[in-house]
């Protein structure tokens, strides 16, 4: 940070750190300065000329992405003069560009559409047929490319350089002949792809997942946490509820990341980005005991049959899905009134994974840290597995674990292994039908709580869709069963 | 890459030229100074450049193979399509179109039996249009490899063939 | 009248060989220059009021100050020869390379001492293989005659592009990057090749170092003008009579340019005289009593640049010399920005239509306006005068254009 200056924006007296860039400087004055190229992790190369602003005593126009602030400075980005240079910038950079907008995924949240509405509003001089480039191309497992769309800012080449640096992308050719493309020989298949569909401005990189599903000003926007691992990368999350017949009827659309400079920067991985699918499909609605016939409940009937068998022989196995809410009840239940010693939550064997320099982080789960700020402590599936085998466990009280991702074959065995099992949690699972008594939960996605990450760092995640038929938040069902708990035991003492 | 694609990179050059590339990383003050020349030659051996031997110079001059495709695909000495041995260069700048290069153009189309960036069937020739050569004075200018050949007249043309 | 690189071109054909060169008294300004304080050399190089012969005219003195010296930056500087000559109409280099290598190489060696330059470069145009190997020669007779000292003078060659020749597109060619023009600051001389301070000369500005050391550098600016010192070399072509290099003092007449070289051709009217290579609009009839050096004729609304002089007659057409260069920039564009990369293509497109009989008045007052927002809005010269040409030769010849239009009816 350089020292304080003072310099004009637009006829306004600001101050700012010298040499900060005057983008910057007046985006946090609140201006905005159109640009496509610049982008704050990526550097500044100047090449869409679009920035131009009006610098008292230069000999023309500068780009305020290459441009320091100094003392004194006299800016203006809201002239005539300065909108009739930055329109004429966008004029060219829509010369070839084809008119791809019905087809187009990026339609509404389009750079080039959104500068055309505010600044542009000319008619077209066009009379020549545009220049022709492949489009359809499948760059990798997640992205495709358009390269007729392609404005040539070079964001995408810059993060596949700099940011992963996998160098999956290039651009070949010269002048008028240039075009991104994948490296020959090479798929953009890196584990941080599917941010180049966010820092691109057009349709030109645009996301598989996405393409053709539901338009873009369909869908709302929520501020979010991942859960796929402990880094808890701040996303949103973009739902679809107006149009339930888009997207093949699935409620979540994709997911975006939040800029977060304490925890993600600007980005997110492939596996939290497109590991939604569990939001809209194999989802549990309905309170059910299913043994020995299949009967709905109500809640409060639930909770004051299970609540007796909640005692001597109860073994828990969680995860650290659970938020610092969950965890709170958790522990007042299992815990506190149960006296349970049987915790299972650790995410060993099945929730461990790939980490790398960038985001992703071993565990795979966001709120393991939750479980240890209450001092709460997880044995390993081994030592349940033989508890298990030996009928030692009365009561095995599952929340949101799949038993066969940790015993394979041996699940269903040894499931059957205990006297009553309980099943919570938003989806069903493989065992799903095995067990005694199934309640629903809802995805975090359909409440608001809180993740505490590996390094400490709380993030608050708000709903975003209204949970699916009875469905309720984990801390909720704990806080219902002590109270049936706590009803029969009063009636205990009564007697 | 695939395994195939593998090879082929390995085995783009012979050990000679091999050595010559390693030569070019070692020429000047700083390695990367060398990538231009070296690109220059492998256009020389192999009257192209593709993607197998610019990966294999991009290895040798320990580059990421994108950028060394991006410097490939930029600079108009380098081509995709196989140049004749002699390859041929009529300019088209100001002066020299004024000249009448276009005449010597659809001459030159004539008398070699190809269309421009197309080699001759026996491989030995293939003509190009060039922006300014330098050589106005002698305009339409023509050159063979990078060396100025004079004025493209009917008669100028019909001696390469005859050129060693 | 004074001659400076060419006056011993008619009468010494062995100009080019160290012998010759040495005979005329050649490397003797070198071994001054050598018993010289540098500073003192650099004020003399001040005073001549060289201007750079590249195209860009900028004072060489003041180019040469702008390096930090060795106790602010500590570490290696460079002097790179530009000899990347491709704007049309200009081979005075070419020339200058083939007939007077040994005077170039003086010249670099002069450069390299004032600026501490250890390791000196020579980029030249790869379709200049005559001439690098020339080069390679006089560089080994040199060398061998014990004239380079301490400084290692690299040939290096480029590969095609016309957007090389630019100076900072120079340095990114010759670290093996695509020619993409870097945005200063920096400038080069302070942080230019493998950003070390870099001094990008031309050919024919490095070759009047021997000169202004041996003469001194207030004879070489009273040959010029009052800020252009010296001679400047023409290469003439177009329609002229006898095409060629001519050699005048700063400041000198158009007229008298074109008397000495039989422009235009018998029979036929002045249409226009391009003073510096393509990219520089025409003067025009008006202009015949003008002088010639930078500011004069920056003042009559075009440049001196390369001096790539060439003639154009009634004979030619506007519209097709218009075209022929926008197809000339379109191709040698680098590509990196917008404006640059999109307008010259779409501006040949419309150009190319006109030639094809199906233009509308329309697209004459579009192709003003674009080049209106491409000049001045682009990240080099190359850009800017994309826009600038379509502007010259609408503003000079409306006729020509007028005449490509459909008629209605």
């Amino acid at each position: 940070m350089g020292k304080i200056v003072k310099y004009k924006l637009n006829g306004v007296e600001r101050e700012a750190p010298e040499g900060q860039l005057v983008i910057e400087a007046a985006k946090d004055a609140g201006v905005e300065i159109p640009h496509y190229c610049y982008h704050p992790a990526l550097g500044n190369p100047g090449n869409c000329r679009m920035c131009i602003v009006d610098v008292a005593g230069a000999p023309k126009p500068q780009v305020s992405c290459r441009t320091g602030v100094r003392e004194g400075m006299d800016v203006k980005s809201d002239t005539d003069a300065v909108k009739r240079a930055q329109a004429s910038a966008l004029e060219l950079h829509l010369v070839n560009h084809p008119l791809d907008c019905p087809v187009c995924d990026q339609s509404g949240e389009c750079g080039l559409q959104d500068y055309y509405m505010k600044i542009g509003q000319y008619q077209s001089e066009v009379r020549e047929d545009k220049e022709h480039k492949d489009k359809r191309i499948v760059a990798g497992p997640h992205v495709m490319l358009d390269q007729e769309r392609c404005i040539l800012c070079t964001r995408c080449t810059r993060f596949v350089d700099n940011v992963t640096k996998t160098h999956e992308l290039g651009i070949f050719g010269m002048g008028h002949t240039e075009r991104i493309d994948v490296t020959p020989g090479m798929t953009l298949d890196n584990a941080y792809s599917g941010n180049v569909v966010d820092i691109c401005p057009v349709g030109a990189l645009t996301d598989r997942d996405f393409r053709y599903k539901v338009r873009v000003w369909y869908l709302d926007k929520t501020d979010s946490i991942c859960p796929g691992c402990s880094r808890g990368c701040n996303i949103s999350v973009h739902a679809n509820t107006a149009r339930p017949w888009h997207n093949d009827g699935k409620r979540v659309a994709r997911l975006k990341p939040r800029m977060n400079m304490d925890v993600n920067g600007y980005w997110m991985c492939d596996d939290g980005r497109y590991g939604f699918t569990n939001l809209d499909a194999d989802r549990l609605g309905k309170v059910l005991r299913l043994s020995p016939v299949k009967t709905e409940l109500s809640w409060v009937d639930m909770a004051s049959e299970i609540a007796p068998l909640l005692g001597e022989g109860l073994a828990v196995v969680a995860s650290g899905m659970l938020s610092n809410e969950d965890w709170a009840a958790y522990k007042s239940l299992f815990a506190d009134k149960l006296n349970v010693t049987q915790h299972y939550f650790s995410s060993e064997p099945d929730q461990v994974g790939v980490e790398d320099e960038l985001l992703r982080r071993k565990d795979k789960v966001p709120n393991l840290k939750g479980a240890e700020a209450l001092g709460l402590k997880s044995g390993s599936f081994d030592e349940l597995a033989k508890n298990l085998a030996s009928g030692k466990i009365r009561t095995l009280y599952v929340i949101e674990r799949d038993l066969t991702k940790i015993w394979g074959d041996k699940a269903a065995g040894l499931l059957a292994k205990a006297g009553v099992s309980i099943l919570q949690g938003p989806n069903k699972y493989a065992l799903g039908d095995s067990f005694t008594y199934r309640l629903p939960a809802t995805a975090y996605v359909e409440e608001e709580g809180h993740f505490t990450n590996f390094e400490g760092k709380i993030g608050a995640y708000k709903k975003a869709l209204s949970p699916i038929g009875d469905a309720r938040p984990d801390w909720d069902i704990f806080a219902l069963l002590g109270k049936a708990l706590a009803a029969g035991r009063k009636r205990e003492v009564a007697a | 890459m695939t395994p195939d694609a593998a090879l082929a990179v390995k085995n783009a050059f012979t050990p000679e030229q091999e050595a010559a590339l390693v030569a070019w990383t070692k020429k000047y003050p700083y390695t990367n100074l060398g990538l231009i020349e070296a690109l220059r030659a492998v256009q020389d051996w192999h009257r192209k450049v593709e993607p197998a031997a610019a990966a294999r110079v991009a290895e040798i001059f320990g580059m990421p193979f994108n950028h060394v495709w991006g410097v490939a695909t930029f600079f108009p000495t380098f081509t995709r399509w196989k140049t004749g041995e002699k390859r041929v260069g009529i300019c088209h700048g100001l002066t020299c179109y004024l000249a009448g290069s276009s005449k010597m153009e659809k001459c030159l189309e004539k008398t070699l039996g190809v269309p421009k960036k197309t080699a001759t069937p026996d491989g030995k020739l293939s003509w190009e249009p060039m922006e300014c050569i330098g050589a106005c004075e002698q305009g339409p200018a023509l050159q063979v490899n990078d060396r100025l050949v004079g004025k493209a007249t009917e008669e100028s043309i019909s001696k390469l063939k005859d050129m060693k | 009248m004074t001659k400076i690189l060419t006056k011993h071109f008619d009468s010494e054909p062995k100009f080019h060989e160290l012998e010759t060169y040495r005979k005329l008294g050649g490397y003797e300004s070198l071994k001054k220059a050598l018993g010289m304080e540098r500073a003192a050399l650099l004020a003399e190089v001040k005073k001549s009021n060289l201007r750079g012969l590249g195209g860009a005219g900028f004072p060489t003195g003041l180019k040469w100050e702008t390096v930090p010296s060795e106790d602010k930056v500590p570490g290696p500087r460079f002097v790179v020869v530009n000899a990347d000559e491709s704007e049309p109409g200009c081979y005075k280099d070419r020339i200058l390379l083939t007939r007077a290598p040994h005077q170039l190489i003086e010249g670099l060696l002069i450069a390299s001492y004032v600026i501490g330059a250890k390791d000196s470069f020579i980029f030249i145009r790869g379709e200049y293989q005559n001439q690098y190997d020339i080069l390679e020669k006089a560089l080994a007779e040199a060398d061998q005659a014990g004239l380079l000292g301490a400084v290692k003078i690299h040939l290096m060659r480029g590969a095609g592009a016309y957007i090389s020749g630019l100076d900072t597109a120079l340095l990114e060619t010759m670290e093996g990057k695509k020619a993409w023009p870097r945005q200063p600051p920096p400038f080069p001389t302070v942080a230019g090749l493998m950003a070390k301070p870099t001094v990008v000369n031309n050919v024919e500005t490095l070759s009047m170092l021997p000169f202004i050391v041996r003469e001194g550098g207030e004879a070489f600016a009273k040959i010029g003008g009052p800020k252009s010192g010296g001679t400047v070399v023409f290469s003439i072509s177009g329609s002229v009579e006898r095409p060629g290099l001519y050699e005048f003092p700063m400041g000198v007449k158009l007229r008298d340019v074109l008397l000495a070289c039989g422009g235009p051709l018998p029979g036929r009217k002045l249409k226009g005289v391009i003073p510096g290579g393509t990219s520089m609009p025409p003067l025009m009839e008006k202009d015949l009593d003008i002088q010639l050096d930078f500011d004069s004729v920056r003042a009559a609304g075009t440049f001196l640049g390369a001096g790539g002089m060439i003639v154009l007659d009634d004979t030619m057409d506007a519209v097709e010399i218009a075209h022929n260069i926008e197809r000339f920039l379109t191709h040698e564009s680098c590509g990196q920005c917008t404006p640059c990369r999109e307008g010259s293509n779409w501006s040949e497109r419309i150009l190319h239509r006109l030639l094809d009989g199906k233009g509308e008045a329309a697209d004459i007052d579009n192709l003003s306006r674009v080049g209106e927002n491409i000049t001045g809005k682009v990240i080099c010269a190359l850009g800017d005068t994309v826009g600038m040409v379509l502007k010259g030769y609408i503003g000079r010849y409306p006729e020509d254009f007028k005449k490509r239009v459909k008629s209605n009816g």
